[in-house]
């Protein structure tokens, strides 16, 4: 290797390292901020400290954690099962029975892909408000579940799967229901778990909508308190940094142990 | 006709299948978006409108407010777009190199923000980026700046602590698929092009980006949806006191504004219906001249 | 053009060794074509001599100049690859012009050597379109050509028809064998194609597991292997092995109800009682040898042009025979199977030839 592709390869090295440690570095923050003092923490204190207890005490007498982790397991579990079954059922009819008329809806949804949420912001709450279903869990899952991105995926998957097997359970007498939910299901198990994982994610992390639907303290999920916390007059970071922790480690928790997995499914849509 | 009733019977089974997904998309998507296309053209505030014809569009061109979010906007998005996009990049070539040491482990790592909800990294960056907080401590002790930046205080560098994030939390995502995607080409084409004489630059310029084409303008076309709608980071990194979008409306943008006229104020619906069609319109055009740049030369 | 010689050429991964050793001479415009059974390192030998695998230990010259440290593109080398290999986004024209743009060519050099070499392949109708709107046969054509045109002192070539239907692959074998005469060049071809081996080589390097068993010309290595790896190696059916020892002047089979055959002559020197093993390839049994074996038939094949039968004894080995243009055996019949003493060889318990 010559000098200089030798000192490029250092540097890239370099490189990789700095951004490894940027990216990091939050997350140590934020474990030695659950230890430490709303002072420590703003005055820049990055060592472990000693406000652990103190921290969570005050985190548990000001929230009543129990019931927001609950709302949020409702919300994520529900809003990802709900989506698993609509969309992959979507993906399946779209690709394994093709019309025209269908295959044109299904290019008119991606189009749809490309409308910002902010747009439908405003009817929705308009539209929930009018029925009477604001604060519930159904008004944040619902407009989720019909996930186009997750129609698509669905659909780009099944085109994997091998239509001898479809045939040969009809040949057996299986009901077109029964070979989705006893063939399909089944053999699609690994695509059903990206899936899973991304929209456990998705809806674990959601923000803006929740934040417009939910109106009492009683339905708040994780992550509206930690930004209520945080956008407080007199914000007090060293409980924040607890909630944030408890807000963060379901998705770090899902993410080491299905790596592989999360990053299938993020790339399922290109493939 | 002997097969007809059995080509029914596979259309209806068709239908049933995509039936519940069509009917939610109808009633949460098309329905919504129908409505605000139809409130766009109305006035009134609250939950009396009548039809206002072209004035929301009047409007936009008479309010400071609309175009200094608008502006910020693009600003956000012209510059962080392309950092984003060169930094994933510069980073996939480098952990593609089979012979790296740590490869696992620094892809992991610059991966990692991409998990942790908007809300949770909005909440770690104001607290970093505090006035005397770690960031700053960090560069005083470097010697790289003499006196604490503003961050949250000063326009400019409000700006730029917006856009480090989005990069912080963004890069790694987009890394990912461009690992993918390098991964995907046969290595016996870099055999080929070594065995060619091709240099190493060119190998990059030449054979990499243009394979990776189609993912960079997947890539740039979701990154700009996701940066005409910013909303999260600007409304609790640089929140202050509840409201977000500050200094001085300095980091407000489209979608914050649409939230403001809807829920801060009092309700705006059509206007602020107009004010998101003007998203719309954007990422439209946006697409459409992404999708061109990236045709064939 | 150049010659190459290898001395002593080794590859380690880690611990673990790969090319063990290799002694190789290639002869200016000569057609070496590497064999041997999967993952023995015919492809990692290639690539050493391509200057994409690091060499770790012994020499690499070429035209007479030590290669070790070279770069690639600086060793008067040209490779086609299995998979092509082409630069999908670049047309016919561009794939083919591409080296020579950072060999430093003029453009109006180039035009005129991407050219030639179209004509040569007859790629003229081709040049603007992309690798993924040709067929497969084409792509293989434009891989060829994008080494033609940088004239190489030497051609690699790694199994470069194995993803082609039978058809084409004979059509490219053909034109690769003219490509050969025309272009003068050194050429080595690594393939598992016996026929292309055969057709094809000036001369076959039988490597196994890192080493080379026999190097030599095609119909030496098939006449005259010098041991049995290579004996089962060339050759299509492969060649009959039959255990034998030596007893009173004659050679028994005990796996073939102890039948006996008659001393080959060059099995003179061996003591009584040693045990060997017999090779007779299919096509050696002919009706009037002097030798002959006791066979049950248990299947014919009839390919048209010449048949095989298979026949065994007991529970010892299949044989295979070929039966020529005689098709009057059927399956389960008795028969004698009869060879010439003197067209079969003989190998040691060690695999070494008995000569
Ligand atoms: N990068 C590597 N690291 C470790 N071992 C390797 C590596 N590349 C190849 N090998 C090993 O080296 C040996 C030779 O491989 P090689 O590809 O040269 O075989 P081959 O003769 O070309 O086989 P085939 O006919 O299947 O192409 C194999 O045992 C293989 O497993
Ligand atoms: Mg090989």
């Amino acid at each position: 290797m010559s000098l200089f592709s030798r000192l490029f390869s250092l540097l890239t090295q370099a490189m990789l390292w700095l951004a490894a440690f940027i990216s990091v570095f939050p997350f140590y923050w934020m474990i030695a901020g659950a230890t430490n003092t709303a002072n420590d923490i703003t005055g820049g204190k990055f060592t472990l400290g000693t406000n652990l207890i103190p921290n969570i005490t005050k985190f548990f007498e000001l929230v009543d954690v129990p019931l927001v982790f609950f709302n949020s397991l409702v919300v994520a579990i529900g809003g990802t099962v709900l989506t698993l079954i609509v969309a992959s059922l979507a993906g399946y009819g779209f690709e394994m029975f093709r019309s025209k008329t269908r295959d044109r809806i299904f290019g008119g949804l991606l189009l749809m892909l490309s409308v910002p949420f902010a747009a439908m912001m405003i009817p929705l709450f308009v539209m929930f408000s009018g029925v009477g279903l604001m604060n519930t869990y159904f008004a944040i899952i619902a407009p989720g579940i019909a996930s186009i991105f997750m129609i698509f995926y669905f659909r780009q998957n099944t085109k994997a799967f091998p239509s001898e097997l479809r045939d040969a359970a009809r040949m057996d007498g299986l009901q077109e229901w029964q070979i989705f939910l006893r063939i399909y299901m089944p053999v699609m198990r690994s695509t059903y778990a990206a899936a899973m994982i991304i929209l456990f994610m998705t809806n674990w992390n959601a923000y803006l909508w929740p934040l417009i639907v939910l109106q009492t303290n009683d339905m708040k999920t994780i992550q509206l308190v930690v930004a209520s916390l945080a956008t407080a007059y007199t914000p007090d970071y060293g409980l924040i940094m607890v909630a944030n922790v408890l807000a963060t480690l379901p998705t770090i928790l899902v993410f080491f142990l299905l790596q592989r997995r999360f990053v299938e499914g993020m790339l399922g849509g290109v493939k | 006709m002997a097969g007809s009733r059995a080509d029914l019977r596979a259309n209806l089974t068709g239908w049933a299948f995509v039936a519940p997904a069509l009917t939610l998309l109808g009633l949460f998507m098309a329905y919504p978006i129908l409505w605000s296309l139809y409130m766009s053209f109305q006035t009134g505030k609250g939950m009396n409108f009548k039809f206002g014809g072209m004035s929301n569009i009047y409007r936009l061109t008479q309010d400071p407010v609309f175009l200094r979010a608008l502006s910020n906007t693009m600003v956000f998005l012209v510059v962080q777009v392309p950092i984003m996009i060169v930094l994933s990049l510069l980073f996939a070539a480098a952990l593609n190199n089979p012979k790296l040491r740590g490869r696992a482990i620094l892809r992991t790592a610059i991966f990692l923000p991409c998990v942790t909800s908007l809300v949770a990294y909005s909440v770690l960056f104001k607290s970093m980026f505090a006035i005397d907080g770690v960031v700053n401590d960090s560069l005083l002790f470097l010697h790289i700046i003499s006196e604490p930046i503003r961050w949250m205080i000063d326009p400019f560098w409000a700006k730029v602590l917006i856009i480090m994030a989005i990069t912080w939390r963004w890069a790694g995502y987009n890394m990912v698929f461009y690992l993918a995607a390098m991964q995907n080409i046969d290595p016996s084409i870099y055999e080929a092009a070594r065995i060619d004489g091709v240099p190493a630059r060119a190998r990059f310029f030449k054979i990499t980006i243009p394979m990776l084409k189609p993912v960079i303008l997947f890539t740039t076309v979701l990154s700009t949806i996701g940066t005409l709608q910013l909303f999260d980071e600007v409304n609790t990194i640089t929140a202050s006191q509840g409201i977000g979008g500050g200094p001085a409306d300095s980091t407000l943008t489209l979608s914050l504004y649409i939230y403001n006229l809807t829920f801060r104020f009092m309700p705006s619906f059509g206007y602020a219906a107009t004010v998101s069609w003007v998203i719309v319109i954007l990422v439209g055009i946006l697409s459409w001249v992404q999708f061109q740049v990236a045709k064939d030369r | 053009m150049s010659g190459l010689k290898l001395t002593g050429l080794r590859k380690n991964y880690g611990a673990h060794q790969v090319i063990k050793g290799v002694d190789l001479v290639v002869e200016p415009k000569e057609f070496v074509v590497f064999v041997g059974p999967s993952g023995c390192g015919k492809s990692t030998l290639l690539r050493m001599i391509a200057g994409l695998e690091e060499i770790s230990g012994g020499d690499l010259t070429i035209g007479g100049v030590r290669m070790n440290e070279v770069d690639a593109s600086k060793r008067g080398i040209a490779m086609v690859f299995q998979s092509y290999a082409l630069y999908p986004h670049m047309t016919v024209r561009e794939n083919m012009g591409f080296a020579l743009k950072y060999a430093g060519e003029s453009a109006a050099n180039i035009a005129r050597r991407v050219n030639e070499a179209a004509k040569i392949l007859e790629l003229h109708k081709l040049m603007d379109r992309k690798p993924r709107d040709l067929s497969g046969g084409q792509r293989q054509r434009v891989a060829i050509g994008r080494a033609i045109v940088r004239h190489p002192e030497v051609f690699l070539f790694d199994e470069p028809l194995s993803n082609l239907d039978a058809e084409l692959r004979v059509q490219m074998r053909i034109e690769i064998a003219r490509l050969h005469k025309e272009l003068q060049t050194t050429i080595i071809y690594v393939t598992h194609d016996q026929v292309e081996a055969m057709t094809l080589a000036d001369k076959i390097v039988v490597l196994r597991e890192g080493l080379i068993e026999q190097t030599g010309a095609p119909l030496t290595l098939y006449d005259d292997p010098d041991n049995q790896f290579v004996a089962g190696f060339i050759g299509s059916p492969r060649m009959n092995f039959l255990p034998a020892v030596v007893k009173n002047g004659a050679l028994t089979l005990p796996e073939y109800d102890g039948q006996v055959i008659p001393m080959p002559p060059v099995a003179a020197k061996l003591a009584e009682g040693a045990e060997v093993t017999v090779g007779i390839r299919p096509e050696h049994f002919r009706t009037g040898g002097s030798a002959s074996l006791d066979l049950t038939i248990e299947l014919i094949e009839h390919l048209g042009g010449e048949s095989f039968a298979y026949a065994r004894q007991g529970k010892a080995n299949v044989i295979t025979i070929a039966t020529g243009t005689g098709r009057n055996w059927a399956s389960g019949e008795r028969i004698q199977a009869t060879f010439d003493p003197a067209s079969v060889l003989l190998f040691t318990a060690q695999g070494a030839r008995v000569r």
